[in-house]
C-alpha cells in the first residue's frame, strides 16, 4: 500500500509538471544593441531605458498571457563593428525580432536584416534606411519628413513674398540626406528659396555666419543637427538681437529645427535663446497635460525612473521602439501564427487600416504596410513658450509623399 | 652546440647561412606546424558561433594591418599616425570596384584575391605617396606629416557623394569552388583566408628581414647616416617602408570590407589609427611576433572592458556613466604601463619565456 501511494505521488508529480512546462507559456526572444553609453547617449541612455521599462510592463501585467518578451539590451558605444557583433549574437540566441539604434549601423546592417529576414525597428529615422531595404520598418516620420514639413509650415505661415531660407546642418550624411529632400521639394514646387546651406563645426560662436545670413536677407533657419549646436546658435542669436520674437518678424531670424535639435536638454542648454524657437517631433511630450503624457510618466514612475529620463522624448521614442514588436506579436497570436521572425514581418506589413497601432508615445497611429514601412506620418509642430515646449500645430509633408510617390 | 638538439641550451651560429634559417631547431619547426595545424583545425572540430567568428576574423585582419605598421614604424623607425587611412583606402578601393561597377560584378564576386591584391597595391602607391616627405622629413615632423594625410583621408571620405559621404557603402557575396558563400559560412570562410594571408604575409615578412632590402629599414631606423655611407638609400628606403607598409594595410582593407561586406567611413578614423599605434607597441615595436600579440592583447582587453562595464552598470547610477570613461581610461593606462614598464611589448616576454626554456634548468 505504501509502495502504491509513493508511485502514486510520483505520476502525480510528474503529470503536473509536465501539465506546468505545457502552460508555461512561451519566451520570444528579441534584441536591442544601441548606445547607452559613448557619443549620442544623451539620446540612447533614455530610449533604452523606454525599451526595457516597456517590455518589463508587458510581461509584469500579461499583455501576451503566460508568454513573455526576453529582450536582451546590450551597449554598443555608436560603433557598428560593436553592433554587428551583437546582432550576430542574437541570431545565434533565436531572436524573433531586433531592435537597431544609430544610421551608420543600421545602413551597415542593412543586407545582414534582408539575408535574415529579419524584421527590424531601428530609432534611426534615416530616410536611406528605406532604399533597397523590405525588412527595416522606420517607426515614426523621417528626418527628411520632419526637414520638409516644416519647410512646409514656413511657406504655409509666411507672409509677404518668397520665404528666405538657411538650413544649418550636422557635418555628415545624417545632416545632409534632409537637404537632398528639401531642394528636392523647391524643385518640385515648395515655394521658398534655400539661400545658403551651412555645415556647423565644432565652434562656439556663430556671430559670423549670423551676420551674413542677415545681409542675405534670411528670414528663417531650419536646423537638422543635434542641440548642442543649436543652443550655440541661438544664443548668440538672442546676443546679437536678431531673434524673431514672433513667427517671420521683418529684418530677424526665425529658428526651427528637426527632431533632434529640441526636446527638453535643448532649453536647458539655451535657456532663454530658445524662447519662440519652433521644433518638428512626432513623439507627444509630456509637457502637453493629457492622458498619453500621463501613461508614459505612469511607466516610467513604475519603474523608479528619475524626471529626466521620464520627460524626454527620447524615452517616449524607446517606449514606441518596443511596442511596436509588442504588437506584432499580439496580432500574430491574435491569428494563430507561430511567433517567429517571418510571421512577424507579416504582421508588420498588415498594421494598417482598422488594425492601425494607436501608441501613448506617438502624436499619430503606426500604420505600415508592403509599400509604406514609415510608422507615425504625423509630426507636430512645437513652439518654446515660458521655457516649455507647446504643441501648436500637427502636420504631415505632402512634398515628401510627392517625392516618394516618384 | 650539442648535436643533440634536445640538450642544447642555446643557439651558436657558426656560419651567417645558419642565422638565415627560419626556424632555429626542429623543435621550433615541429611546434609552429603543430601551432598551424591548431589554428586551422579548431572551427572544424569545435562549432562556433558567427559572434566568436566575427571577433577572431577582425583580430586577424588587425594583424595585417599592424603587421605593416611594426614595418615602418618598428622595423624602418618612421612614426605612422595615419595607419587607418590606409587601411580604408584598401577598403574603399573595394568599395569603388562596387560603386563603379556594381556589388555583383564578377570581379568583385569572383576575383576577390585578385581585388585584394590590388587594394594592397592601391594602398602602397599611396603609401609610398605619403611616404615622400620621408625625403626630407624626420620624428615629429613626419608624424605630422602622415597625420596630415589621415585629415585629408577623411575630408575626401566625407565629402565626396562617390563614397556615399562616409556612409556604409556595400559589398557583394564572394564565390567559392563550393559555390556562393552564404550568411552562415561567411565567417568561417574568411577565417580561412584571412589565416592563410596572414601565414603568408608572416613569412613574406620574415623573409624580407634576411634580404638587403629588409636590413636596410633595420639599418636607416638605427642610423641614417651611417646607412647612407654604407651604400643605403635612407630616402628611398624611407619610401619603400611606407609603401610596404600600405600594402599591408590595403590588404588588411579590402579584408575588412569583404569580412563586414561593407565600408563605413567609421572604421577607418583617427581615433583606429591610434589603436592600430598602441597595438605595435603593447605587442612590440620592432618584431614579427609583435604584430600578432598586440591585436590579440587590445581586442581582449576590449571585449573584457566591455564586459566588466556592462556588468558594473547593473550595480552603478546611470548617471555616472562609467562605460563611457572605461574603456579609453583602460586603453590609456595600458599603453602607459606598457611604456614605462615594458617598452619592448608582449614580445618581450614571449623571448624570456623562450630563453629560460632554452637555458632551464641552468640559469646562466
Amino acid at each position: 500500500m505504501k509502495k502504491t501511494t509513493r508511485v502514486l505521488t510520483a505520476a502525480l508529480i510528474m503529470f503536473f509538471a509536465f501539465a506546468a512546462t505545457a502552460t508555461a507559456g512561451q519566451v520570444y526572444k528579441l534584441g536591442f544593441s544601441g548606445a547607452i553609453t559613448g557619443p549620442t547617449s544623451d539620446a540612447g541612455n533614455p530610449l533604452s531605458k523606454g525599451i526595457e521599462d516597456w517590455f518589463k510592463y508587458v510581461n509584469d501585467n500579461k499583455l501576451l498571457g503566460d508568454d513573455k518578451i526576453e529582450c536582451t539590451i546590450r551597449d554598443d558605444q555608436y560603433k557598428t563593428d560593436v553592433t554587428k557583433r551583437n546582432f550576430e549574437e542574437y541570431l545565434d540566441d533565436g531572436i524573433v525580432f531586433y531592435l537597431n539604434y544609430s544610421t551608420g549601423s543600421t545602413l551597415g546592417l542593412k543586407m545582414d536584416f534582408e539575408e535574415e529576414q529579419m524584421p527590424t525597428v531601428p530609432s534611426s529615422y534615416h530616410e536611406g534606411n528605406l532604399v533597397d531595404s523590405t525588412y527595416i520598418f522606420i517607426p515614426v516620420a523621417t528626418y527628411s519628413e520632419n526637414m520638409v514639413a516644416l519647410a512646409e509650415y514656413v511657406v504655409k505661415n509666411h507672409k509677404g513674398g518668397k520665404p528666405k531660407v538657411a538650413l544649418f546642418i550636422h557635418p555628415s550624411a545624417f545632416g545632409r540626406g534632409p537637404v537632398e529632400d528639401t531642394k528636392k521639394a523647391v524643385a518640385a514646387g515648395l515655394n521658398m528659396d534655400i539661400v545658403e546651406v551651412v555645415e556647423h563645426g565644432k565652434d562656439l560662436d556663430n556671430s559670423a555666419m549670423l551676420k551674413r545670413l542677415m545681409s542675405k536677407g534670411v528670414q528663417y533657419v531650419i536646423c537638422h543637427t543635434v542641440q548642442s549646436p543649436v543652443a550655440t546658435m541661438i544664443k548668440d542669436a538672442m546676443r546679437l538681437n536678431v531673434t524673431a520674437k514672433s513667427f517671420g518678424e521683418p529684418g530677424k531670424l526665425t529658428f526651427l529645427g528637426a527632431h533632434y535639435t529640441g526636446g527638453a536638454d535643448l532649453i536647458a542648454l539655451a535657456g532663454d535663446a530658445a524662447e519662440n524657437y519652433y521644433w518638428t517631433c512626432s513623439y507627444n511630450l509630456t509637457t502637453e497635460d493629457n492622458e498619453k503624457s500621463q501613461k508614459q510618466l505612469k511607466l516610467a514612475k513604475t519603474y523608479g525612473r528619475d524626471d529626466k529620463a521620464a520627460n524626454s522624448h527620447n524615452y517616449a521614442a524607446g517606449i514606441l521602439q518596443a511596442q511596436i514588436p509588442t504588437q506584432a506579436i499580439i496580432m500574430a497570436k491574435a491569428a494563430g501564427l507561430e511567433v517567429n521572425p517571418a510571421n512577424l514581418y507579416k504582421m508588420l506589413n498588415q498594421m494598417n487600416g482598422a488594425k492601425v497601432f494607436n501608441s501613448f508615445a506617438a502624436v499619430g497611429p503606426v500604420s505600415y504596410s508592403a509599400n509604406d514601412h514609415v510608422g507615425v506620418d504625423v509630426v507636430n509642430i512645437y513652439k518654446v513658450d515660458k521655457g516649455v515646449f507647446k504643441a501648436i500645430s500637427s502636420i504631415e509633408s505632402e512634398y515628401m509623399k510627392k517625392l516618394r510617390a516618384k | 652546440m650539442s648535436q643533440n638538439q634536445w640538450l642544447a641550451t642555446g643557439n651558436f651560429f657558426t656560419s651567417y647561412k645558419e642565422e638565415q634559417h627560419t626556424f632555429f631547431t626542429h623543435l621550433d619547426r615541429t611546434i609552429f606546424t603543430l601551432f598551424l595545424v591548431l589554428l586551422f583545425a579548431w572551427p572544424l572540430v569545435f562549432e562556433v558561433g558567427n559572434k566568436y567568428m566575427f571577433v577572431v576574423n577582425n583580430v586577424l585582419i588587425a594583424i595585417v594591418a599592424v603587421m605593416g605598421l611594426n614595418l615602418v614604424t618598428g622595423f624602418a623607425g618612421l612614426i605612422s599616425i595615419g595607419h587607418a587611412a590606409f587601411v580604408g583606402i584598401g577598403a574603399y578601393t573595394v568599395a569603388s570596384f562596387c560603386r563603379t561597377l556594381g556589388t555583383a560584378h564578377v570581379l568583385v564576386t569572383h576575383f576577390w584575391p585578385l581585388v585584394i591584391i590590388l587594394a594592397g597595391l592601391v594602398g602602397a602607391g599611396f603609401g609610398a605617396l605619403v611616404g615622400l616627405p620621408a625625403f626630407r622629413l624626420k620624428h615629429l615632423y613626419l608624424a605630422i606629416a602622415t597625420l596630415s594625410f589621415q585629415m585629408i583621408f577623411q575630408w575626401v571620405i566625407n565629402f565626396m557623394t562617390f563614397f556615399n559621404q562616409g556612409q556604409t557603402i556595400s559589398i557583394g557575396r564572394v564565390f567559392w569552388f563550393t559555390g556562393k558563400v552564404g550568411r552562415r559560412d561567411h565567417y568561417f570562410f574568411w577565417y580561412y583566408v584571412i589565416l592563410v594571408v596572414v601565414v603568408l604575409m608572416g613569412f613574406g615578412i620574415r623573409n624580407l628581414l634576411k634580404t638587403k632590402y629588409g636590413r636596410a629599414l633595420v639599418a636607416v631606423r638605427d642610423n641614417d647616416r651611417a646607412a647612407d655611407a654604407m651604400g643605403m638609400h635612407p630616402g628611398l628606403t624611407k619610401v619603400y617602408a611606407f609603401a610596404l607598409a600600405g600594402f599591408f594595410a590595403g590588404v588588411a582593407g579590402a579584408l575588412h570590407a569583404y569580412v563586414y561586406r561593407g565600408v563605413g567611413f567609421e572604421s577607418f578614423t583617427l581615433h583606429e589609427s591610434i589603436g592600430y599605434l598602441a597595438m605595435a607597441i603593447v605587442g612590440g615595436l620592432g618584431t614579427l611576433n609583435g604584430s600578432f600579440w598586440g591585436p590579440v592583447a587590445i581586442k581582449f582587453l576590449d571585449l573584457q572592458v566591455e564586459q566588466l562595464s556592462e556588468s558594473a552598470a547593473q550595480y552603478l547610477p546611470a548617471g555616472m556613466n562609467l562605460a563611457t570613461a572605461l574603456k579609453p581610461f583602460t586603453f590609456g593606462l595600458v599603453i602607459v604601463l606598457f611604456l614605462m614598464f615594458e617598452p619592448r611589448g608582449i614580445a618581450n616576454w614571449w623571448r624570456i619565456v623562450k630563453s629560460y626554456t632554452k637555458l632551464w634548468p641552468f640559469r646562466y
